[in-house]
This record gives structure tokens, C-alpha cells and sequence, in this order.
């Protein structure tokens, strides 16, 4: 299984999208780390950076003498404007309750707007973003039409960026199958929903395909009125182009030298880059993240001491109250009191039948209870004598359990 | 970039994928090559690298695989095979394609080109029965469109397009002597047609006939409900045959003048039984009679 650092060879298209000869090494960035997490926080904190300041007139609502009329004139106590002769006398003023007067904490436009993010961090998050479009998957998730293009990440000859007509660069888009991003958009065009529309945002659409290139030589004119496409300098990526929406996965689609500028600008994690001061790529926590693969991988599982697998079986509960058995797990004295219970049971009965043998003048029969009873006592009696007898002889040798009456 | 399914599933569950819908109960995939519809770590094509589906296309059932090499080239990365109609064989073949492939794929697969296999079944049977076609209606469009009806059919102002229509027919001669007119109306009529004639030659003869055609309908209106008192039985005509319309006896002279020029100007119409009706002015001095004669009757 190969290291999950390896580095797949990119095949270049001509703008006609035919294999062009050339195959780059993917660039590094490509390995980062992704982590969404990250590129949304900083993507929430750079999109404020653009902001303008909007406040209330700051005398709003304060341009009035009002003063209140204090109690005893069956009125609220609110301030209230002084003078007579006009509709507005007597009305409340300055609360933020009162017709005309100024709002609850009236906006200020020394509001904090912007946000400063870390730099490594605003890296880290580019870095992902980059990562992240090299996936088929994240960029198919993120709604692109990438079905039908040849290759991710899709990398094309310098030709494009002189490119200086649009009709240019709609066939070309057209030949790579990008088309039908952009046909997404065109279908997505619609009003927004809200206020925004009377707020000069009126009309929203979808975005389309990012296209990074590394030098123009007129491809800026040629894509910017193609709807949803932009179009970015490898020296100056925004993580607002590469992440819009705070989503990876974006649909790029890269020229020749901005690919090959990207080992250079970011770096590889044995050489630092060479662009930015003092920086290498973010090194990622797992090298492989196939969980499930991990699991089942021999090395790890070698080291693994052997997991203790005992089943648990349901055990049927048994009634000590009905199973005998049950009874003397809990109780072995048990045994002896039910003994002892049947055979009183057994001596008052064959005493009785005795006792009524007496009475009738009936004499027992030799085969009944009672006599055998007798007789079993007798020689009972006479293995106790016996055992007496042998004990003192063989005491000092070894125990002998004496005969059980 | 190899085995990023574990990363792309985490990604894909938590945040967004495109393709997932929320239920109240459950999580759809609107992914076209998923194998259950339903959005999970094993049957989702996006998190999954090795994976497996069966697609019908008009009427074919197809095996679609995609293995982890591919993933890089979206273009390339299903392989397509055409299924037996057998479904014996079909599923053999499944078996082959798949061989070594996670079980759950595999039963998966089966599932489905049973369930599709099925529902081609029960497609062709519905074709061989009725085949009618529900088309839904659109509330709105329905009811704009029959007030506009409603509008249309006010605005074509039929009425009176039947009623040119009607007396044009009348002036040609189309009716021939069908119709009787009062004389008082039709006199009138015409009289106002030759008035108006006279004024206005600039205006357009339609508007004219139009105006006087009015009048004309209305007069016949209100002639028609006193017609049959003013009808007069002229001993001196021959052609006088109802007695029973005679009213008045003591006109005959005066009334014959007029009657002869009243004859000369109106072209045909006349009533069937050719009884006259007498001019205004006459008919006027005549009502004391006239309610004599009604007593009488």
C-alpha cells in the first residue's frame, strides 16, 4: 500500500483538452491537511474585513429640549417636549419608547468591523481549501458539475492566459466540459430573498469554476464576464475565492505555471517555502487517516495484547422458594431442616400407625413401615455400639465418621 | 490524497454536501450513481472510494463500478456493464464483477436490480393497459383565462353584430314579405333614414343605418303593442279578407289617400293580411272611436 505522501503525476491538457505531453508532480499543498473547521472560522473573520460602517445620525432623536413634567400632572413620566402651539408640545421625546425620539443604543461607527486573523492561521486555512479542491468528492459535494472533466486537479497549458476574447474562453470551457458549471449558474440566477434587494444586492447566483493562473496575458478579459467564473493570480490567493461560502472545495481550474509555482509559494514540508518568510506547510496529525484500514493492520495489531472476550450468558433465575437446588446455592443448611422436616414427618406418621395398631389390637404386618422403621433402628443401634467399640482401637490412627444415626 | 474517504465523510455528514436531503426522519442522496438513496458513511458515492451501482436507461439494466484509482478522473472513473435480461444470469454476473468486493455492495446491488427489474415489469404492463394521461391544471391559469373568455365574449358585442346583421338581411330583401312591420314604425324609419342622409353626408352610411335602425327597432317595439287596434277594415280594398281585425269602418276615404302613398313609398313590407295602419295624426282623432269600437268587439 503506498505511503499516503506520495505524489501522483498530473497530466497537463492543452486548451483543446487534449493530453498535452507535460506531467507535474502534484504540488504538495495538495497532502495539507484538510480542515473545514478552520476554514470556516477564518473565512467568518476575513469576510467582515470588507465591510463598511453604517451608523444612526449620532443628534437623532436628541434635537428637542424636552423635559419631563414629573409626577402630579396624571401623565408618564416620560421627557417631554417643551412650548405649545404645535402638535409636537407635550409629545415624549428621547426615550427609545417614543415616537421621534432617539433608538435603543444608537449604532456607532466605531463599531469594531474588522477582524485581524493570524497569519499562520489565514495560511492554514488557504492551505486546506487548496487540499480540499484536489478531492472529487468535496468538490462534487460542494454542487460543482465536475462529472465530466478529464482529470482533478484539472491543470491546463499557459495557453489559456492569452487568451483575450471571451468567445475564447466559452469554447474552451466548453472542450474541458466545465461548461456545465457554468450552465448551473445561469440556471441559479434569481432575486434574493429579503431586504438586500432594495439594498443594491439584488440579483444572487451561484458560483462557477475558479480559474488560478500565473501570469496574465489578457485572460482576465476573456473570463470576467463569463457568469460565475473568476479568476485569481497564484501570488494572491483568497481563502474568499477558494472557500466561498466558508465550504471547500471550490472547482479550480489551474494553468501550467500557477501548478508549478505552488511547491515554490507553499512549499514542501522538507524544504520551507521560498515566497513566504519562515513558512512550511501545516504538518497534518495522522499521515494516514484510512481508520478503518488501521484497524484491521496487522502492525498495529500485533501490539495489541488480546482483548478479553467473555460472554456474558443470561442466567435464567431460578426460585430458591421451588428449585431445591437453587435453595441450597443460597442456603446448605437448608438441606438439614427439610431433611430433619420430612423424617419427623415420616416418625409421627409411622408412630401413629403404631399407636392405632396398639388400639385395634391389629398387629402391624411385618412389611409395614412401622416395623421396618424398628427394625432399621435396631440396627442402627447396634452399628453405633459397634463403631464404639472398633473407636477406641483405631482413634489414634485415623478419623472414622461414626455410624449416622 | 490516497483513502481520503474517512476525511471526505466527516466533512460531507457534518457540514455540507450537495446532494443531501433532511427529512424530519431521515437523510436522502439525491446522488444519481447512490445505491440506496439514502445518505450513509457506506452507501454514500462521495465517501465511498470502491463502490458500486445499478442504473436502468431506458429499459437496460447497467453494473457501474468504480474503483479508488480512478476517483482522480471523473470522466473515466465508472465502468459500465450491460446486465442479462435473465435475471439468473444477471445476478451471476453481479457476482463475477463484484467477486472480492465488500459484501454490503454486493447485496446491495442485487436489491436494487431486483427492485428495478420489477418496476420495468410493471411499466410494461401499464403501457399495455389504458393509457391515460393525467395532465394536472393550473388553478390560476384556469381562472384567468375563463374571465378573459367572460371579457371577450362582452367585448365582441354579439347583440348587436346579430342585429346589423338581421336588418342588413331585412333591407336586401333577403326575408322577402315574411315579416309585417307596423306601418308607423316603418314610416318613421324611413323617414329618419332620409333625414339623416340628407344631414350628414360626410358620415359613414354604417353609422346612419346603425342610428336609424335603432329607431327603428324601437318604433316597431312600441307600434307593435298598438298595432292591432289601429288595424283598419277598408271595405274599398279587395284585397281586405280578415274581418275580424276591422276595427274602423269610418275612415275609409281620408285614409285610403294616405294609404296609396304610404304604398308607392314603402317597397314590400307589408303585413300579410295588407290591413293599413293608419298615420299618426289620423289615428290620434280616431281614439274616441277606437273605444267604441272596442266596446262593441
Amino acid at each position: 500500500m503506498a505511503s499516503a505522501l506520495a505524489r501522483p503525476l498530473i497530466t497537463v491538457y492543452s486548451e483543446k483538452n487534449e493530453k498535452t505531453g507535460t506531467s507535474l508532480h502534484l504540488p504538495v499543498v495538495f497532502k495539507a491537511p484538510i480542515r473545514p473547521d478552520v476554514v470556516s472560522f477564518v473565512h467568518h473573520q476575513m469576510s467582515k474585513n470588507r465591510r463598511q460602517p453604517y451608523a444612526v445620525n449620532k443628534d437623532a432623536g436628541h434635537q428637542t429640549s424636552a423635559e419631563s413634567w414629573g409626577t402630579g400632572r396624571a401623565v408618564a413620566r416620560i421627557p417631554r417636549v417643551r412650548g405649545g402651539g404645535t402638535h409636537r408640545s407635550g409629545q415624549g421625546a428621547f426615550g427609545n419608547m417614543c415616537r421621534g425620539g432617539r433608538m435603543f443604543a444608537p449604532t456607532k461607527t466605531w463599531r469594531r468591523w474588522h477582524r485581524r486573523i493570524n497569519v499562520n492561521q489565514r495560511r492554514f486555512a488557504l492551505v486546506s481549501s487548496i487540499a480540499a479542491s484536489g478531492v472529487p468528492a468535496l468538490v462534487m459535494s460542494k454542487g460543482h458539475m465536475v462529472h465530466d472533466i478529464p482529470e482533478l486537479p484539472l491543470v491546463v497549458s499557459d495557453k489559456v492566459q492569452s487568451f483575450n476574447k471571451t468567445k475564447q474562453a466559452v469554447i474552451f470551457l466548453r472542450r474541458i466540459k466545465a461548461w456545465t458549471d457554468v450552465q448551473k449558474v445561469y440556471r441559479s440566477r434569481r432575486l434574493r430573498a429579503g431586504k438586500g434587494k432594495m439594498r443594491n444586492r439584488r440579483r444572487v447566483q451561484r458560483r462557477g469554476p475558479l480559474i488560478i493562473y500565473g501570469e496574465d496575458q489578457g485572460l482576465k478579459l476573456a473570463f470576467r464576464n463569463i457568469p460565475g467564473v473568476d479568476v485569481c493570480s497564484v501570488k494572491k490567493l483568497s481563502l474568499l475565492k477558494l472557500a466561498p461560502g466558508g465550504h471547500v472545495g471550490r472547482f479550480i481550474i489551474w494553468t501550467e505555471s500557477a501548478f508549478r509555482a505552488l511547491d515554490a509559494i507553499y512549499g514542501t514540508w522538507s524544504s520551507p517555502s521560498s515566497e513566504k518568510k519562515d513558512y512550511n506547510l501545516p504538518t497534518p496529525k495522522m499521515t494516514n487517516t484510512d481508520l478503518s484500514r488501521l484497524l484491521k493492520a496487522e502492525e498495529i495489531r500485533k501490539v495489541l495484547r488480546t482483548p478479553h472476550k467473555r460472554p456474558v450468558r443470561a442466567v435464567r433465575k431460578q426460585n430458591p422458594l421451588r428449585n431445591v437446588r437453587a435453595m441450597l446455592k443460597l442456603n446448605p443448611y437448608a438441606a438439614v431442616l427439610k431433611r430433619k422436616a420430612i423424617l419427623t414427618i415420616q416418625k409421627k406418621h409411622l408412630d401413629k400407625q403404631e399407636f392405632l395398631a396398639k388400639k385395634t389390637g391389629v398387629p402391624l404386618q411385618k412389611t409395614k413401615q412401622q416395623v421396618r422403621y424398628e427394625q432399621l433402628i435396631q440396627k442402627r443401634k447396634e452399628a453405633i455400639q459397634k463403631s464404639k467399640a472398633a473407636k477406641p482401637k483405631t482413634a489414634k490412627k485415623a478419623k472414622k465418621a461414626p455410624a449416622a444415626k | 490524497m490516497q483513502n481520503n474517504d474517512d476525511i471526505v465523510w466527516s466533512i460531507i455528514n457534518k457540514s455540507f454536501c450537495s446532494f443531501k436531503v433532511n427529512t424530519k426522519t431521515q437523510k436522502f442522496c439525491r446522488h444519481e450513481y447512490n445505491l440506496t438513496g439514502l445518505c450513509g458513511r457506506y452507501s454514500c458515492p462521495l465517501a465511498n472510494s470502491q463502490y458500486a451501482t445499478i442504473r436502468e436507461e431506458k429499459g437496460i439494466i447497467y453494473l457501474y463500478m468504480r474503483t479508488a484509482e480512478r476517483t482522480a478522473f471523473p470522466n473515466k472513473s465508472w465502468e459500465k456493464v450491460k446486465l442479462s435480461r435473465n435475471f439468473e444470469k444477471a445476478l451471476q454476473q453481479i457476482n463475477e464483477n463484484l467477486l472480492y468486493w465488500p459484501n454490503y455492495l454486493k447485496q446491495k446491488c442485487k436489491q436494487r436490480m431486483l427492485k428495478i427489474t420489477q418496476y420495468l415489469i410493471r411499466m410494461r404492463k401499464l403501457t399495455l393497459r389504458r393509457q391515460k394521461k393525467l395532465v394536472p391544471l393550473q388553478r390560476k391559469i384556469e381562472r384567468r383565462e375563463n374571465r378573459r373568455e367572460e371579457k371577450a365574449l362582452i367585448a365582441a358585442r354579439i347583440d348587436t353584430a346579430i342585429e346589423k346583421q338581421l336588418v342588413e338581411r331585412l333591407k336586401k330583401g333577403v326575408y322577402g314579405d315574411i315579416y309585417n312591420f307596423p306601418q308607423v314604425a316603418f314610416t318613421k324609419a324611413l323617414a329618419s333614414e332620409e333625414v339623416q342622409e340628407e344631414s350628414d353626408d360626410e358620415r359613414e352610411e354604417e353609422y346612419n343605418e346603425g342610428g336609424r335602425e335603432e329607431e327603428m327597432e324601437e318604433e316597431t317595439r312600441a307600434a307593435l303593442e298598438d298595432a292591432t287596434e289601429y288595424v283598419e277594415a277598408e271595405s274599398d280594398d279587395e284585397d281586405m279578407e280578415s274581418d275580424e281585425e276591422h276595427e274602423f269602418t269610418d275612415e275609409g276615404p281620408e285614409e285610403s289617400e294616405v294609404e296609396d302613398i304610404e304604398d308607392m313609398a314603402r317597397p314590400s313590407t307589408s303585413k300579410g293580411k295588407k290591413s293599413k295602419v293608419s298615420v299618426e295624426y289620423e289615428l290620434e282623432e280616431a281614439l274616441p272611436e277606437k273605444t267604441k269600437v272596442k266596446n262593441r268587439v
